[in-house]
């Protein structure tokens, strides 16, 4: 059934959303695809509309390499967060009886926390001098501190797995405490063990959880630039820093704004190729 | 505890933490026999159900599954299959994939699959349904995709939690007649769990009344209606009036009783000492109005309420203080009859069911005709 919106009070109720994607969404969007085609030439912008941004994008094989970089990496923590998330749902939704609301807030409590403080604080768990160092050091293991720890792309990978984390685990959690649990006592009485319910029942309906997850935390990590600044070292010049720089030091905001729309375009692409799967009720994968 | 026993339950009992939901149930199950599990809600029938189809453990006591002791063996290496009360389909499956699924946990391909799936959807008259998904079809449709599906692996028994409980009166009705016809077709054993004494009485070779996770009788449903093994299971099933009455003469045999100072008479053992109180019970349909036929008990009444119900008229006569209710049917009442009328009230000896007084406790107030 479609729900008509010709009644006027129905129109009314749709005055505040309209006007808050309007000026939060829409404006500042059509601003940076317009300013995209703009140049800049020291600190003056010209206004004559080029494609220069973008030819440049598609000529100097650095911007690509950067792009694909940061998109692969955004995958694996996509699929680390996913990793971690869905096993820690699994548990608080199937396992646990007294206590699940404690548990659930402990698992999104992270979120409750500044993002500049954790990332300071994994700062001092891989550090030369930070926890796992001291720990190996002092047990003797190692004589001189690990340097792999930090400043490269693993650390990366590890602080904004930590940070998506939540943002995988509520959807999930949500989907999974969706799945009736009668299903799961048909599944056992019908000879599925509990792997084979996990792969035959609870993944299929799980599914929309599962994909909405990953969207948080593919376009998380693609978009961030804090933690490649301050964890990635030389290796850590994601997408996101080659946008947030054009801004921030080379006041090419011109070249800046078309390299942001590039990584919309990507996102949005993305977006809409995987919530196709993410929003049906069920009835898309027969096995 | 023979081999051709379906199931044997041996001194189950379950607690969950301090509260026993069924205690020391012990039964014998024959193979194809329809077997009923009746009584109010929380009387533990379900969790009786849920262990024998191993998705609860019992506390103690065995479970025997045709002569082989199962209490330990997990669900999904049952031989049984249950027939969920809201039916449990999977939402991302279609019907033949849903059927098939029992199967498919057996390890058998979808080819050699597809004639079994054929056959129990022919079984339940649900050819041609098997692309559909579940939400696609009414509550009766997919009552039965679930008891082809529970069907499709052909356990050793068929475990229904009140499969029936979720539909109208009239398809009710008629789902009872096509699962007793499909039970007798493919010849499994059933065990039906339901809350609903007609279901049962229609259905059942035997039946379990339970309460409180007691089983207060477990017999033929013309047993269990005729001869009531306690208060409790004369009041839950069928229509009977409960009178106060104190045994004057018992010779074991027969026992004579005053009821409000009138002689009643009941041709039966009674287990009461004379002096004894005790609770006298009537089937309403068995009290005769005006009856010219000449029976053991007569006593005369004051009519105080008449209902008509259709086939019948349910008449409320005083005698003293105690009430009776007579069920007489439409053809044979006396229209003349009207509130306020002197009647003579008639029934036989054999009718006649005596308990102590200390059952009147377990007797459910409420008489629900309509399911």
């Amino acid at each position: 059934m479609k729900r008509r919106i010709s009644r006027p009070g129905e129109f009314i109720k749709g005055i505040p959303i309209a006007v808050w994607l309007l000026a939060l969404v829409a404006i500042p969007l059509l601003f940076t695809f317009i300013m995209s085609f703009y140049s800049s030439s020291g600190l003056v912008i010209d206004r004559t509309l080029t494609l220069k941004n973008y030819k440049l994008f598609f000529t100097d094989s650095l911007y690509a390499r950067i792009l694909f970089k940061s998109i692969r990496l955004a995958l694996a923590i996509s699929v680390l967060s996913i990793a971690a998330a869905f096993p820690l749902a699994y548990m608080v939704s199937f396992k646990v009886r007294r206590g699940r609301n404690l548990l659930f807030m402990l698992c999104i409590i992270p979120l409750w926390v500044s993002y500049l403080v954790r990332i300071i604080a994994w700062r001092t768990i891989l550090g030369n001098r930070g926890v796992i160092n001291s720990a190996l050091m002092a047990m003797g293991l190692i004589k001189e501190p690990l340097t792999f720890f930090l400043y490269n792309q693993f650390a990366i990978a590890i602080t904004l797995t930590y940070i998506c984390i939540p943002f995988v685990f509520i959807p999930v959690y949500t989907a999974l405490e969706k799945i009736p649990r009668n299903l799961l006592d048909a599944a056992n009485d019908l000879g599925a063990n509990e792997l084979r319910t996990l792969f035959n029942v609870i993944l299929p309906l799980g599914l929309p959880g599962l994909i909405t997850g990953f969207i948080f935390s593919f376009i998380i990590a693609l978009g961030d630039y804090i933690i490649p600044l301050q964890l990635g070292g030389t290796q850590g010049i994601m997408f996101g820093n080659l946008v947030w720089s054009q801004f921030g030091f080379a006041f090419n905001w011109p070249l800046g704004a078309a390299l942001g729309f590039i990584l919309f375009i990507i996102a949005v692409t993305i977006l809409g190729l995987t919530s196709k799967f993410g929003s049906t009720e069920g009835g898309f994968l027969g096995e | 505890m023979k081999a051709d026993n379906a199931i044997d339950l041996v001194n189950v009992t379950k607690k969950f933490d301090e509260v026993t939901a069924v205690s020391e149930f012990t039964v014998a199950i024959k193979k194809g026999e329809f077997f009923s599990l009746l009584g109010p809600s929380g009387c533990g029938k379900t969790t009786t159900l849920r262990m024998i189809a191993g998705l609860e453990v019992p506390t103690e006591g065995q479970i025997l599954l045709e002569g082989g002791d199962v209490s330990s063996t997990p669900a999904y290496r049952r031989n049984v299959n249950t027939v969920f009360q809201d039916y449990a389909l999977f939402p991302h499956m279609t019907v033949r994939k849903n059927i098939y699924f029992p199967l498919k946990m057996k390890k058998i391909s979808l080819s050699a699959a597809q004639p079994r799936v054929k056959r129990v959807l022919r079984l339940v008259n649900m050819e041609g349904f098997g692309n559909r998904l579940p939400q696609q079809l009414s509550g009766g449709q997919r009552q039965r995709i679930a008891l082809a599906r529970s069907l499709v692996a052909e356990p050793a028994a068929l475990l229904l939690d009140e499969p029936l409980g979720a539909l109208d009166f009239k398809l009710r009705v008629a789902m009872q007649k096509v699962l007793k016809d499909i039970q007798r077709n493919v010849g499994i054993t059933f065990i039906y769990v339901t809350h609903d004494q007609s279901e049962a009485m229609t259905m059942s070779d035997r039946i379990a009344v339970m309460k409180d996770g007691l089983a207060h009788q477990i017999a033929t449903p013309d047993e269990i209606y005729n001869n009531p093994s306690t208060a409790f299971v004369a009041s839950f099933i069928g229509d009977m009036n409960f009178v106060h009455g104190t045994v004057l003469d018992n010779d074991g045999k027969t026992c004579v009783l005053d009821v409000e100072g009138k002689k009643v008479t009941a041709k039966r053992a009674v287990d009461l000492n004379n002096g004894a109180a005790a609770l006298v019970c009537i089937r309403t349909e068995r009290v005769q109005v005006n009856s010219p036929r000449s029976v053991e008990n007569r006593i005369s009444a004051e009519l105080s309420r008449i209902v008509y119900r259709g086939t019948d008229y349910e008449a409320t006569c005083r005698i003293g203080r105690a009430e009776l209710r007579a069920v007489v049917q439409a053809v044979a009442w006396d229209a003349a009859l009207r509130v306020g009328d002197t009647v003579e009230l008639a029934w036989n000896a054999e009718d006649v069911i005596v308990f102590p007084r200390e059952e009147e406790k377990d007797v459910i107030k409420y008489s629900v005709e309509a399911v």
